[in-house]
């Protein structure tokens, strides 16, 4: 990790989950998780289907309560924080599951994420700056946007804020390889170019190591294992995910 | 051409009457069976500015707000917890309706009010005499529903309503106040009945009861034309159409049911009503 080039630093604590417990009801899918992600950090949560993957990000978000442990983005506790009021603060999320409005045109879709019309020309600039095709379409329904495109326009809705942490639940799956890489140059690009940090969510084993500084494993709704970068890293994630 | 024009106020006349409900039930997923206490609320702010001898004009934006007002209550202290137990919801407001309609008249009595026309007598029209009233019904049912339009199109609070329509979850994921979108829509809906209460005070009488009729033929419409504004005036259209038909050329009293019959046939037919998809 290194400082980059529009004068973020990194290596201070951004969000801290310490001994979080969550779930649905009188279920608990998340267990006592504990992890520090660093300014300017990209972090990749691998996992099987229905580790619990997706709860975590929603528990982080404050879409699923936490039955216990704590979670703090810049030291402070997002414990009983409304999701609009920690997205507005500065935390994309890039859902996995009907990411889009299909029935609003591709404007609206970027228009929702904006607190005001008048933000609309700066923050789809940003947008449009990774996935240009999204200028010319924009009166067009996102429901009939491809799917590669449109998993392209969930990634650039998030980022139209340049949040200071976004939140990305298996943006690869299911694309093609081409596709794969612009979502990954534009992910590697604000790291490096604005220090967003990143927390992705990912079975896509090649796309995360390509992306991420640092991973942890999910199993069972517990950390299984994790780790940095290092020359063995393929073969111990490939040996958690392997069926 | 009497009857044509008797098809097209009755449609106006529901539409504002049902506007308010659609509004609601659009956005919140309840039906808000204190619909009909709004109305009467509404209908009795008229004999308030009456008592109060000021122009019966005001009635129609006091209405409103005393609607609005008493929604955001309504809203805030009693919908919202409910609002994941839809079912709790009906009831609660029914129950509201009905503590509405005793403290009015406990307030008013029981006894018919009368309040002063806001527009009499008849104007030429296509070749007939028809009442004033009746054809300003219909402009006031195209500016409900052009408002409706312009707030749903081209706001920023109907962007996000209709996020919230279509997909709850991902307006929150947005960063979308779904709670203040929830209540804004409450206090319309509620607005809008008392609005209606107060444009429906020279068609029919004042008591404390009033509103209990329209709220059934307001919720059969509302539950045939789902969460669209179109749709709730084609349905207005037809089945205000087929009321005047009956009412006209078979008896009155069939003309009262007819609504709550052709919506239940419809809904028999097509559980979706005229809702797309």
């Amino acid at each position: 990790m290194r400082d980059g080039s529009n004068g973020w630093k990194a290596g201070d604590d951004l969000l801290k989950l310490s001994a979080v417990s969550s779930g649905y009801g009188a279920v608990t899918i998340v267990k006592d998780i504990s992890l520090t992600i660093k300014r300017g950090e990209i972090f990749a949560v691998m996992g099987k289907n229905g580790m619990g993957k997706t709860t975590l990000l929603k528990t982080i978000l404050g879409f699923i309560e936490l039955k216990a442990g704590d979670v703090t983005l810049e030291g402070a506790s997002l414990r009983g924080v409304a999701p609009a009021k920690l997205i507005a603060s500065g935390v994309a999320y890039a859902p996995q599951d009907q990411p889009l409005f299909q029935d609003l045109s591709i404007r609206d879709n970027i228009r929702l994420a904006l607190r005001s019309d008048r933000e609309f020309k700066n923050a789809s600039e940003r947008a449009f700056s990774y996935f240009p095709f999204l200028r010319d379409r924009l009166g067009q329904k996102a429901g009939t946007l491809s799917g590669g495109e449109q998993k392209m326009l969930t990634l650039a809705r998030s980022l139209m804020h340049q949040p200071k942490m976004l939140l990305v639940d298996e943006v690869s799956e299911g694309l093609q390889p081409s596709v794969v890489d612009r979502i990954a140059a534009a992910l590697k690009n604000e790291r490096d170019a604005n220090g967003v940090t990143i927390l992705m969510v990912e079975q896509n084993l090649d796309f995360a190591l390509r992306v991420a500084d640092r991973w942890a494993i999910l199993k069972l709704g517990a950390i299984d294992d994790q780790g940095g970068m290092e020359s063995n890293t393929r073969e111990r994630v490939l040996e958690h995910l392997k069926i | 051409m009497t009857l044509l024009l008797d098809i097209a106020t009755t449609a106006a006349v529901l539409f504002i009457v049902a506007s308010g409900l659609l509004a609601i039930f659009g956005v919140l997923k309840i039906i808000n069976f204190a619909h009909g206490a709004w109305l009467t609320v509404g209908a009795y702010c008229s004999v308030l500015i009456a008592h109060w001898g000021l122009n019966p004009w005001l009635s129609l934006p006091f209405a409103f707000l005393v609607g609005a007002a008493l929604g955001a209550l309504t809203e805030r202290l009693i919908v919202k917890p409910l609002y994941r137990r839809p079912l709790d919801a009906i009831l609660a407001t029914w129950g509201l309706g009905i503590v509405i309609g005793q403290l009015i008249t406990l307030w008013f009595g029981r006894d018919v009010q009368m309040t002063p026309n806001l527009m009499s007598g008849t104007v030429g029209f296509l070749g007939v005499d028809y009442s004033a009233y009746r054809l300003f019904a219909v402009v006031a049912a195209l500016a409900v529903g052009i408002g409706f339009t312009f707030l749903l199109d081209g706001t920023r609070l109907g962007l996000s309503a209709r996020a919230v329509i279509m997909n709850e979850s991902l307006a929150r994921a947005l960063g979308i106040d779904t709670g203040n979108v929830r209540l804004l829509t409450f206090v319309i809906g509620t607005g809008l009945a008392g609005l209606a209460g107060a444009l429906l005070t020279p068609l029919t009488s004042v008591d404390p009861n009033m509103g209990v009729a329209w709220l059934i033929g307001a919720f059969m419409l509302v539950m045939v034309a789902g969460s669209s504004f179109g749709a709730l005036a084609v349905a207005c259209l037809l089945f205000g159409g087929a009321q005047v038909l009956v009412s006209t050329f078979l008896n009155p009293v069939l003309g009262g049911v007819t609504i709550a019959v052709l919506c239940a046939l419809v809904l028999r037919l097509n559980p979706k009503g005229f809702a797309r998809g």
